[in-house]
């Protein structure tokens, strides 16, 4: 079989134990794929979508209900970035508890790290495109806890909102972070972070004097696996697309009608739990920033995972390490269940 | 000078004047980003006819937002804006509550539960020579 164009972008064999399902779980590839269903149906809908307080939320359902398949792309960009943030966690997840992150992949795991703050942010701005009352209160509150920050807050501020108070130049700058700063940071973020993959010797398995293990799978298995994982996701996205249509709210009014639901999205459901005890810089900047510092430095203050157990879920010499993604875990975890909960 | 030190100084040379030359280029791009396009938020709102809000009414002015108050003692009025966070505040039966995060103010606006803290900004309410009713944010 002569290779093409995909299969060259693979090597031409790698261990089998670097491709296990159990293992990987075909995250960190899957994530990869979602972003490029995004970058196509979020290129598609820049067609029709409109940057303008009028227009914006009319123009996202001109695309919703009159586009001849324009709700079909809509649910699919939607799903697709909310997936995304699940396989990203999960991404994460499976590197901490295996003890992947350890050097040489010390520098990779900031890049991914740098990445799932990209997709928060995209999702977070492509959120607020839709401009319509559902949003309303995501932006008020969101802003205003940059202004909370001392000192450089209200430049903050000002440079991401273009003005005192939300308006045109916000929804234009979010619209132009949104499809080119974010988008194109996250792209290249992602090259970056797969070539490191290969940079640093694949996925990380203990090396062969400590454990041998000589079977190896050609890049025809290794792409035949990837094209499963495409379709299995594109099924899971095309069910929930058809089945769940993206959420979608009235045209913010000249009269601020109150609206009916007022919980943020649901990545952030923590902090807004968070929110509710008090001073909105500890809670809303300053926790969160902790939380990101925290998960940053498990590579560098923790103890390292022994190479030997590598390849492996739980290893014994990262335990520190995975109790405390566990505990961060299981506390935004129970914040966000509290928040839904309180919500109703 | 050894050959490694003059290696150090021209490694730590260079990369002091790229940190440099990226704050320097941070900074422009903030300037750059700090230009503001949207006209200021309006702040002076006309009411009309003070004749129109009879004594003992209070009136939710959802434009602006705020509540305003006529009693014996004259006009006045209040923010509905939340001073945590600034979701605006919804009336309930006691007083006025955000949906946003839960802090709850009586029916003068004092804060009484929730992360507020703070009352509702009490707002200037003056009346013109014509009997015209206006409202100032500041």
């Amino acid at each position: 079989m002569r290779p093409n164009f995909f299969h060259h972008l693979h090597p031409p064999t790698i261990p089998a134990q670097q491709s296990r399902w159990r293992y990987t779980l075909g995250a960190g590839g899957t994530a990869v794929f979602l972003l490029l269903v995004l970058v196509v149906t979020g290129a598609l809908e820049m067609f029709y979508y409109t940057p303008t307080p009028d227009q914006a939320a009319l123009s996202v359902q001109v695309i919703s209900y009159h586009v001849p398949l324009g709700g079909l792309v809509r649910n699919l960009h939607f799903w697709a970035a909310q997936l995304l943030m699940v396989v990203t966690m999960v991404h994460l997840a499976r590197v901490v508890l295996t003890g992947a992150y350890g050097p040489p992949r010390r520098f990779n795991y900031l890049l991914g790290l740098g990445l799932f703050v990209l997709a928060i942010l995209l999702n977070f701005t492509g959120y607020i495109l839709r401009w319509d009352q559902g949003i309303h209160w995501a932006l008020v509150v969101g802003t205003n806890l940059l202004k909370t920050i001392p000192l450089i807050g209200d430049t903050l501020y000002e440079i991401l909102i273009g003005g005192s108070q939300p308006g045109p130049a916000t929804l234009i700058r979010f619209y132009a972070w949104h499809i080119f700063g974010l988008s194109l940071g996250a792209v290249i973020l992602t090259g970056w972070h797969v070539f490191r993959v290969r940079r640093d010797g694949g996925i990380a398995v203990p090396p062969p004097l400590l454990r041998r293990d000589e079977a190896r799978i050609t890049r025809y298995e290794l792409v035949r696996r990837e094209v499963l994982a495409m379709i299995l996701t594109s099924a899971a996205l095309i069910t929930l697309a058809g089945f769940a249509p993206a959420p979608i709210d009235a045209p913010i009014r000249e009269i601020a009608a109150t609206t009916s639901d007022a919980s943020a999205p649901w990545f952030v459901l923590w902090v807004q739990q968070m929110l509710k005890w008090g001073d909105p810089f500890l809670w809303g900047v300053l926790v969160p920033l902790l939380v990101l510092l925290v998960l940053a430095l498990i590579p560098y203050i923790l103890p390292q995972p022994h190479e030997g157990e590598l390849g492996r879920w739980f290893p014994r010499s990262n335990r520190l390490a995975r109790w405390v993604l566990t505990g961060i875990g299981a506390l935004v975890l129970a914040l966000t269940v509290l928040a839904l909960l309180s919500g109703d | 000078m050894s050959e490694f030190e003059r290696r150090d100084f021209l490694k730590f040379t260079t990369r002091a004047l790229l940190a440099a030359s990226g704050l320097f280029g941070l900074g422009a791009l903030g300037r750059f980003l700090n230009f503001q396009t949207q006209s200021p938020p309006q702040t002076v709102f006309d009411l009309g006819l003070a004749s129109e809000y009879a004594v003992g009414t209070r009136r939710v002015l959802p434009e602006i937002p705020a509540l305003l108050i006529h009693n014996e003692d004259g006009f006045s009025a209040l923010s509905l804006v939340c001073t945590h966070l600034g979701c605006t505040v919804e009336e309930n039966t006691s007083g006025f509550v955000c949906p946003c995060h839960g802090s709850l103010y009586d029916d003068a606006g004092n804060s009484l539960r929730g992360p507020a803290g703070k009352p509702l900004r009490a707002l200037t309410v003056e009346t013109t020579a014509d009997g015209q009713l206006r409202l100032l944010l500041n």
